[in-house]
């Protein structure tokens, strides 16, 4: 490279700072970055932790809203915002998303996209985040596609269809950057489609790569779908998965089999379905997988994050990932090579009596749905669902929340039509289980479970862990809270007047801290008095 | 016949008709009504049993329609809902093609009528507002107490089977709201009542006298959501089984027309 070429690339690499460029660099490194919020986990490993110690156990009970933006927009606000260079990046329901002035919470710039009236949607219109590469911001929309903004003004730079809505296709996940692509999962499968994982160059939208949650002919796994019904398989990829750069593995979690709760059209163990899978970064090949829920009948995604952690377990120092499944087990898997190290149930089950040596559930008989009813406990929305997870560093431990509680599963065969629910029938609760929940701490190494925070309802949100030895956390009645993360203890809550159903975030702002959260239709900022 | 050729001809005919059609495109085709009995099962069974023989909201196997029983008139109050019911509209929620499913599967019971109690209506209203000591508690137009819920229209929304469960056992399946809440206070006074909210961090409710707490949990000793009705058991032994008749002849009658 002559002189002029390497003073061409310094040149360029000191605009992009000084426009406050986000690189591969700063993604590698956002864990250190008090400033910013660069990715949906905060780091590539998902512990939504940092090391921020401003507001802290001792003064807690006195941050107040800084500011509140309310977006006019009705919905559920799931997401985790993006904030780098004083500005804060927000998506809300319904193919929404605001840049926000970090000072005041003014709105910078605003996105919007209409929602086809013909899509076949589940489970509302949520969002649950943006990416952030270069001067870019990418997004899922609910009708399935992926697109570019610039990051200063909103506009699109390239919009891309991952799948036809038409045939049940949706999306809400937030996409993850790695080695310049932009990966993203979908969902779909309570509508019979064929899911799959998708990396797309952030540059110019092309796709990458794909890969196809359910194998098709030919393929290793097909083999565990009966018949043709690995065209319907579903297996979606709707939460953000996480990112070892030593290893140069994605790991992603994948949803339900379909039809939902009718295994007969199925036999087999169904993979991917329910499983997490590692993939090799650059090319999307599968690299090893490790299914929870085999032919899975109770819609048990697995879709909570995957949190990589070095811990020690039985004696041993190793590079686990951690998964709290919505089977209510609580796993340690080997991240390099998938092996199962242990699992623990958190909440109440009744479907498995342990696990085999390899991992794989002890069924207890007489837990399949059927058309009266089979009682299984967890319920349908786990155990621990979806909402972000958090590891500190700091304490040792992993929190996550769960929904407590049981339903009785009704299973009935029905015929696959395009673009219609395709679930096998549903469930209903159990008259006088009041649906309960928790927020857990546990230590990761062995699953041992150090305190429980009882909710009076099943949970709505996500966590987040600071140096201050806090954990935020919200709940459905509108609640934002601090709890000491070394015992649980409630230090601080304020009444949003809404449902908290966002994980929060923190980040330093000229010199001071601040907690924001969705709450309702609002984004709140909290700090400490100045 | 395909299910794509069947979806493509019914999409014709309801884009060209409109919510014109009195007669759901669906009928007898088992796969639709596959459909739409997942749909209905997901969507409306909460409410009305997972074998639509009704819940809190009224049974739908057995043919008979408040609304009215042509197909246009379920279809009808699928899309648009029933103001002053827990009914909600599902028009702007699903396809129009899809609530013609559910309809479809709603046609493939036996009609066999709406179950009628045999008892007198006005002697049943007697009892509600006399020895039932009934109204005390529950409102039916503007006459009645607030402490229950307010049965101006409940002959719309239960079944026969429904009102019958709640006279004799009311602990069994409780209304959206009304469970109950126990207070301990620090003082060791015990205060109970209807609960209007509760949370993580405190409890509102009304008691007997409708008058309203507030407490937050690091005030008191205890706070405990009890999942009891405060309405008294003990009607199946108070009342004759012909008074229960007449009783539930009267409110299987109050549709919200003017209270009497």
């Amino acid at each position: 490279m002559n002189r002029q070429v390497w003073l061409a690339c310094i040149l360029l690499a000191c605009a992009a700072v000084a426009l406050g460029q986000v690189d591969a660099e700063a993604l590698a490194n956002s864990q250190q970055d008090d400033e910013s919020w660069l990715m949906y986990g905060r780091n590539y490993s998902a512990w939504r932790y940092s090391p921020l110690d401003e507001i802290d156990t001792g003064n807690v009970g006195r941050i107040a809203p800084a500011w509140i933006f309310q977006t006019g927009v009705s919905g559920k606000f799931q997401t985790t915002p993006l904030v780098r260079d004083g500005v804060m990046y927000v998506t809300g329901p319904s193919n929404h998303a605001w840049a926000l002035d970090l000072m005041t919470g003014r709105e910078l710039w605003h996105y919007s996209e209409p929602v086809p009236d013909d899509l076949p949607l589940c489970c509302g219109q949520p969002n649950r985040g943006f990416a952030i590469l270069g001067n870019r911001l990418f997004k899922v929309n609910m009708q399935a596609t992926l697109v570019a903004l610039d990051a200063a003004t909103g506009d699109v730079v390239w919009e891309v269809e991952s799948a036809d809505y038409r045939k049940g296709y949706s999306n809400t996940v937030a996409p993850l950057v790695v080695n310049g692509m932009v990966v993203v999962g979908i969902a779909g499968a309570e509508f019979g489609t064929r899911d799959f994982i998708d990396a797309y160059d952030a540059e110019t939208g092309e796709r990458r790569w794909r890969f196809r949650t359910v194998p098709g002919p030919g393929e290793p796994g097909n083999e565990t779908w009966g018949g043709d019904s690995w065209k319907r398989g579903g297996a979606s990829t709707w939460i953000t998965g996480s990112y070892d750069p030593e290893l140069n593995l994605i790991y992603w979690g994948t949803g339900n089999p379909g039809p939902d709760l009718d295994g007969a059209p199925r036999p087999g163990d169904n993979l991917y379905s329910d499983s997490m899978l590692a993939l090799d970064a650059d090319t999307g090949e599968l690299r090893w997988y490790f299914q929870f829920t085999p032919h899975d009948v109770h819609d048990w995604d697995a879709v909570a994050d995957p949190v990589l952690i070095d811990v020690e377990i039985d004696g041993q120092p190793r590079k686990a990932l951690v998964h709290a499944n919505r089977n209510g087990h609580f796993y340690a898997l080997d991240r390099a090579s998938g092996e199962f190290l242990f699992a623990r149930a958190y909440t109440e089950v009744n479907w498995a009596d342990g696990m085999t040596s390899a991992g794989r559930p002890i069924l207890i008989p007489g837990r399949t749905p059927t058309d009266e009813g089979t009682l299984t406990c967890p319920g349908m929305g786990g155990g621990h669902n979806w909402h972000a997870t958090s590891y500190s560093p700091q304490t040792g431990l992993y929190y996550f929340n769960s929904g407590d509680g049981c339903q009785i599963y009704h299973g009935a065969t029905q015929d696959f039509v395009e673009g219609e629910y395709y679930l096998g029938s549903a469930m209903e609760n159990v008259t006088g289980d009041p649906r309960e929940g928790s927020i857990l701490a546990v230590d990761p190494g062995t699953g041992d479970q150090r305190w429980r925070f009882a909710l009076v309802s099943p949970p709505s949100s996500g966590m987040l862990s600071t140096g201050g030895g806090l954990l935020f956390a919200g709940t459905q009645e509108g609640y934002f809270v601090a709890l000491d993360a070394t015992d649980g203890k409630p230090l601080w809550r304020l009444q949003t007047g809404g449902p908290v159903r966002a994980p929060a975030i923190t980040y330093r702002f000229e010199g001071r801290q601040y907690v924001t959260t969705a709450a309702g239709s609002a984004v709140i900022a909290f700090a400490l008095p100045r | 016949m395909r299910w794509w050729v069947l979806t493509l001809l019914v999409s014709l005919a309801v884009a060209a008709a409109g919510q014109e059609l009195e007669r759901s495109p669906f009928h007898g085709d088992e796969t639709s009504i596959g459909v739409g009995k997942a749909t209905f099962r997901l969507r409306c069974s909460a409410c009305h049993g997972i074998h639509a023989e009704g819940g809190k909201g009224p049974p739908l196997n057995r043919g008979d329609f408040a609304a009215g029983n042509r197909d246009v008139d379920i279809y009808r109050v699928i899309a648009r809902g029933v103001p002053g019911t827990e009914m909600p509209a599902y028009g702007s929620r699903s396809t129009e093609e899809n609530i013609w499913r559910i309809v479809a599967f709603l046609r493939t019971f036996e009609p066999v009528g709406e179950e009628r109690v045999d008892g007198d209506a006005e002697r049943g209203e007697a009892i509600f507002w006399g020895a039932g000591g009934c109204g005390g508690c529950h409102k039916v137009g503007r006459r009645g107490g607030s402490y229950g819920p307010d049965l101006t229209r409940i002959g719309r929304s239960r079944s026969v089977d429904h009102l019958r469960e709640a006279l004799l056992d009311p602990n069994e399946d409780l209304p959206a709201g009304y469970f109950m809440v126990k207070v301990v206070t620090r003082d060791g006074r015990t205060i109970s009542g209807i609960g209007s909210g509760i949370d993580d961090f405190s409890a509102q409710l009304r008691d007997a006298s409708g008058k309203l707490h507030s407490f937050l949990r690091e005030d008191v000793e205890s706070i405990e959501r009890e999942f009891t009705s405060a309405m008294p058991t003990g009607y199946g032994e108070s009342l004759s089984d012909q008074q229960q008749r007449d009783l539930l002849a009267y409110m299987q009658g109050l549709r919200g027309e003017e209270s009497r």
